[in-house]
């Protein structure tokens, strides 16, 4: 399990006891953080300080998966320069990177800048960062040509997809979110210039959902249609389950899972011409509270045996609640998607985690691709899946694991 | 180039040991940090080895394809004895090593190889960083290709030394002019050739 609940970070404990000399953990601190982060990481029981707001990078898993969404994220795809590298030189340059990704990771969650840093003050109160790391099928293979698995996918073609290539698969992907959108700013920064020169940028996808003090953590969000999205997410156990199986050989890899990420454009002019009633029907659920057609509470099962008093289904089939429902445990996605706006393009960064993108992820999007009432208004303009690497532990880099399976540890 | 406003270091030195240093008299290495962090909470250690006295911690050096280069860190120095960093050498990457300090002010700042060891006090430590003292690559014939890392042995004056590994980072600062004897390129010139290719 991942420990979702905050931690004081090395740099807090240390700045404490102002151990700063105690020989190796003087590295803690990032330079020129050595003041602004006593005073500030000092401050924390005055009742009004802010919260600094620490998610622990080390565990079984990554941080940033089944813990709640925090208000912004970004998704920055990166592919690898292979320059004249051949394939064991790739390998060693993709092993480079993910060292360096985790120690990047680990500092920006701890509240440190990374090394090289020229502006470590920003990365100070972290707001609940975390960044995750994923690897496309190819750098998988990479590693180890047996690695990888169909519950890994590649996705299929869809017939709705209008697929751009800036939106597509990348090499690595690295989820990064935060609760303040300037310390995630600073993050993406400091990745981009330490990956420079090896890799290119693919896409850096920017996605909002609420802030955290304006609704109860792990709520529902509204998307941009207004509707209620992620009433039927799972929780808890379920969610665990769904992302990471009930035992190792679940999953791609033990402790590992993987990412879909989509983006999907939605048309806000064409949908202001949709009266409420038109709006409902086609998904399935009321805006007003995101109850079910077939119930009066948002917690109502979604019933699609359920008739109004002329006969007639309160839940239409091709209702995008209806398409999207779960034929079964096996089929479960855990939804961590986001808002995007910039201009007139809006629409949802889809991000789903899931045991086996084959035996899930596929199925459903193969029945509302055939067949959803939403799709009117809604287009899939960028899609990749990635495996998402197992957590680790203190000393480890992430991807170890699978190197070590491979025989070249 | 030089900005004006360089995130100074001051390495932790007593007055007695900035005299010991025979420093220039425009160097900025004020003495402005005794009785701090770093001298309440050292654990002493009675080791004799100069090299096991010394943690070195935030290691990292700048990327470049060829030429010079830099390396930083932070040396602390965990012992209550002296510690006296004589040189730096490395293989892998076909290059001599020198230590520089800083020298003027502002933007005249210049950069030129200390005169005799780094001396790190008991019980203190010195940061090598940009605009400050430093360990410098001094001309590449293999790249220091970012993510990866560099391995440079320090030598101390008791004869003793220890392998420290760098982590290789990208990097625009840290192109202080070199107060060379004219056979060396000016630094920044250098470091602008030597950027990998971003």
């Amino acid at each position: 399990m991942t420990n979702p609940a905050p931690r004081p970070s090395r740099r807090v404990v240390l700045t404490g006891s102002a151990a700063a000399a105690l020989g190796g953990l003087v590295g803690g601190f990032g330079i020129g953080q050595i003041t602004t982060g006593r005073a500030e990481a000092g401050n924390t029981t005055d009742p009004a300080a802010p919260s600094a707001g620490y998610r622990g990078f080390h565990g079984r898993h990554q941080a940033g998966i089944l813990d709640d969404a925090q208000a912004h994220a970004v998704f920055l795809g990166i592919d690898l320069v292979p320059g004249d590298l051949d394939a064991s030189g790739q390998r060693e340059r993709l092993r480079s990177i993910l060292k360096l990704l985790t120690e990047d990771a680990q500092r920006l969650m701890s509240g440190q800048g990374v090394l090289a840093d020229t502006e470590p003050e920003m990365a100070v109160m972290p707001a609940n960062l975390t960044l995750t790391v994923g690897l496309s099928r190819t750098m998988i293979e990479l590693i180890g040509d047996s690695l990888a698995p169909d519950s890994l996918g590649p996705l299929p073609d869809f017939g709705i997809d209008e697929l751009r290539e800036e939106y597509g698969q990348s090499d690595v992907i690295i989820q990064l979110c935060a609760e303040d959108p300037t310390v995630l700013a600073h993050a993406v920064r400091a990745l981009r210039k330490n990956l420079r020169s090896i890799t290119t940028v693919k896409f850096e996808q920017r996605g909002f959902t609420h802030a955290t003090s304006s609704r109860p953590a792990g709520s529902p969000f509204r998307n941009l249609f207004g509707q209620v999205d992620g009433i039927n997410n799972p929780v808890g156990g379920n969610r665990e389950i769904a992302v990471f199986g009930f035992e190792p050989g679940d999953t791609w890899f033990p402790d590992a899972t993987t990412l879909v990420l989509r983006r999907i454009s939605m048309d806000l002019d064409s949908w202001d011409e949709v009266d409420r009633p038109g709006r409902d029907f086609a998904l399935g659920r009321r805006q007003t509270d995101g109850s079910p057609l077939s119930g009066n509470q948002v917690q109502d099962p979604v019933d699609l045996n359920a008739v109004n008093e002329m006969g007639l289904p309160r839940i239409s089939a091709h209702a995008h609640v209806a398409r999207a429902m779960p034929h079964g445990a096996q089929e479960v996605l855990w939804r961590r998607g986001y808002s995007y706006l910039d201009g007139s393009n809006a629409g949802l960064l889809f991000a789903s985690y899931q045991r086996d993108v084959a035996e899930s992820f596929i199925p459903v999007q193969s029945r509302l691709a055939e067949l959803d009432a939403l799709n009117e208004w809604t287009t899939p303009i960028g899609s990749a899946v990635y495996g998402i690497l197992p957590g680790v532990a203190e000393g480890m880099y992430l991807g170890q694991q699978l190197f070590e399976a491979a025989g070249r540890s | 180039m030089h900005e004006s406003e360089f995130p100074m270091i001051f390495s932790k030195k007593t007055t007695k040991t900035l005299g010991a240093l025979a420093l220039g008299s425009g160097l900025l290495l004020t003495g402005c940090a005794q009785g701090t962090d770093s001298e309440a909470a050292v654990q002493p250690d009675n080791s004799p080895l100069q090299a096991d006295a010394l943690q070195v911690t935030e290691s990292w050096a700048k990327a470049a394809d060829s030429g010079m280069s830099a390396a930083f860190a932070m040396l602390n120095n965990v012992s209550e004895l002296p510690v006296e960093l004589e040189s730096v050498t490395e293989k892998d990457h076909g290059t001599t090593m020198e230590i520089h300090e800083m020298d003027g002010e502002g933007t005249d700042m210049v950069m030129q190889q200390i005169d005799g060891p780094l001396l790190i006090d008991a019980g203190h430590r010195v940061e090598l960083a940009p605009g400050g003292n430093h360990i410098m690559y001094m001309d590449l014939s293999e790249p220091l290709v970012p993510a990866e890392t560099s391995t440079l042995t320090l030598n101390f004056s008791d004869g003793s030394s220890k392998d420290v590994d760098f982590a290789i980072r990208n990097y625009d600062g840290a192109n202080e002019s070199y107060h060379g004897d004219g056979e060396h390129a000016d630094h920044a010139e250098q470091a602008e050739h030597g950027e990998g290719g971003h």
